[in-house]
């Protein structure tokens, strides 16, 4: 028989012992935190068992309520849960509680009669999911949540659920009630009636709706239009107007078009307006808009995929901007910007045609590439580099891992 | 003890258990008479008190 270790100052936590385990490890960590063999405790596991079967249930409930060594706690003690979420699991428990309640009033000869009470609960229970299916139906955003949840069940077959309870309720009470053929005999010839009108209205009914629908269509398109003609209008129209009149200054004339594309392309791609800054590709394409405005060259931006704005984001965004700032200075012609974003990185490559420079030529007092663009990016824990190439131009690229 | 976060599933789960445990023993030694009437609704008592404890619990 192996004793406790004499070192340790606490026994160890009662777990599930891998080591050792014949079954479950459920007497290698019992022997553990005992300091008994564990041969001794599985002969007496064995005993019970013979004795009555209690060592086995024991061994059972040890089993499942036992966390094995290295997890928190017993995943087989985890609850069971019914599919769908949680309000179906407090719904079937308050449910299943009810139905001990009220069994026990029966029991005990508090009771009104079967045919009243079963009815009386089933039309509860039909009429409580029904009720919740109209209240979610009235917002779709939780209504989409749990359609989207696994075991979470549509909103038709929900309410179906409700229907088929309130109807079966319904049926109970006639038949507890003796009442079901009479109410077959008063039924059947109202569903006669209801499948002939039906017959009869049917094509009406449909085109009806469908006319209804066709009228919605066109009052959406009809507002689309009206709203493409109004961003038209402040926007194209107004610039068209504005270059008729700048017509003897081809520098403003071509920055006004520079900007009204961008406009267009950006309200084409997403509705967004050019100003707006919440992500980085809106972002920088409003720093490529302003060095335009500023400096009369064309900066090309090209985005693929795009971030939240966060605060190395707008670190490189303000490194990006620098970059294209100095592309437009001393670059040749328009200004290339490729930014790609994946889930790890954002890159950003900012080019121009010019003639190049050396980086180490740069007088250390000039701070726009050491401080604005590299130093910057440093700071914020993003790299920058810069190729340039005598004759062939400059290219930065910038590097920022996201979050 | 532990820092083990509170769970209320798990504690009603034992207890329930545990009740239903007693009432049986009970049951054994002739103090009380188990009949069917009865052992149902324990056993949906206990069903449903896990149920609902898991529910209201929450999302782990």
């Amino acid at each position: 028989m192996s004793a406790a270790s004499p070192q340790a100052s606490q026994p160890p936590p009662l777990r599930r012992h891998r080591d050792g385990a014949v079954f479950g490890g459920v007497c290698a960590g019992l022997g553990r935190r005992l300091g008994l063999d564990p041969i001794v405790l599985r002969v007496v596991f064995i005993a019970m068992t013979a004795a009555g079967g209690l060592g086995a249930v024991l061994y059972a409930l040890l089993w499942a309520a036992l966390p094995a060594e290295g997890e928190a706690r017993a995943a087989r003690m985890r609850v069971p849960r019914v599919p769908g979420g949680d309000s179906w699991s407090v719904a079937a428990g308050m449910g299943m509680l009810v139905l001990a309640l009220l069994l026990l009033f029966r029991q005990w000869g508090l009771w009104v009669g079967d045919g009243l009470v079963w009815p009386v609960v089933l039309a509860a229970a039909g009429g409580g999911v029904i009720w919740r299916q109209s209240a979610r139906a009235a917002d779709p955003a939780p209504a989409r949540e749990a359609a989207a949840r696994p075991g979470g069940g549509s909103a038709l077959g929900r309410a179906a659920l409700g229907v088929a309870l309130v109807v079966g309720a319904a049926l109970l009470f006639l038949y507890f009630n003796d009442a079901l053929r009479p109410a077959r005999d008063v039924l059947l010839p109202a569903v006669v009636v209801l499948v002939a009108g039906t017959l009869i209205l049917a094509p009406w009914w449909i085109r009806l709706v469908r006319g209804l629908a066709d009228e919605r269509a066109e009052r959406i398109r009809s507002q689309e239009r009206a709203e493409l003609a109004a961003h038209l209008h402040d926007s194209v129209l107004q610039t068209l107007a504005l270059m008729q009149r700048r017509v003897d200054d081809p520098r403003e004339v071509a920055a006004l078009a520079r900007r009204q594309e961008r406009e267009l392309r950006a309200w084409l791609n997403g509705g967004r307006a050019l100003g707006e800054r919440g992500t980085l590709a809106a972002a920088l394409e409003l720093a490529a808009a302003e060095v335009e405005d500023d400096h009369g060259v064309a900066v090309d931006v090209v985005t693929v995929g795009d971030a939240p704005l966060s605060e190395e984001a707008e670190a490189l965004v303000a490194a990006a901007r620098e970059a294209m700032v100095n592309a437009a200075k001393f670059g040749d012609g328009a200004v290339s910007v490729y930014a790609g974003v994946d889930e790890h990185e954002v890159e950003v490559f900012v080019r121009d045609r010019g003639p190049g420079f050396e980086l180490e030529a740069v007088p250390a007092d000039r701070r726009g590439v050491r401080e604005s663009i590299v130093g910057r990016m440093q700071r914020h824990g993003g790299t920058a580099q810069v190729h340039s190439v005598a004759g062939e131009g400059t290219e930065v690229e910038l590097r920022m891992r996201r979050a | 003890m532990s820092g083990r976060p509170f769970d209320l599933a798990s504690l009603v789960a034992g207890i329930a258990l545990s009740v239903l445990g007693v009432i049986l023993l009970l049951d054994q030694v002739d103090a009380i008479e188990l009949s069917f009437g009865y052992l149902v609704p324990a056993l949906l008592a206990v069903v449903g008190s896990i149920l609902l404890a898991a529910g209201l619990s929450g999302p782990r």
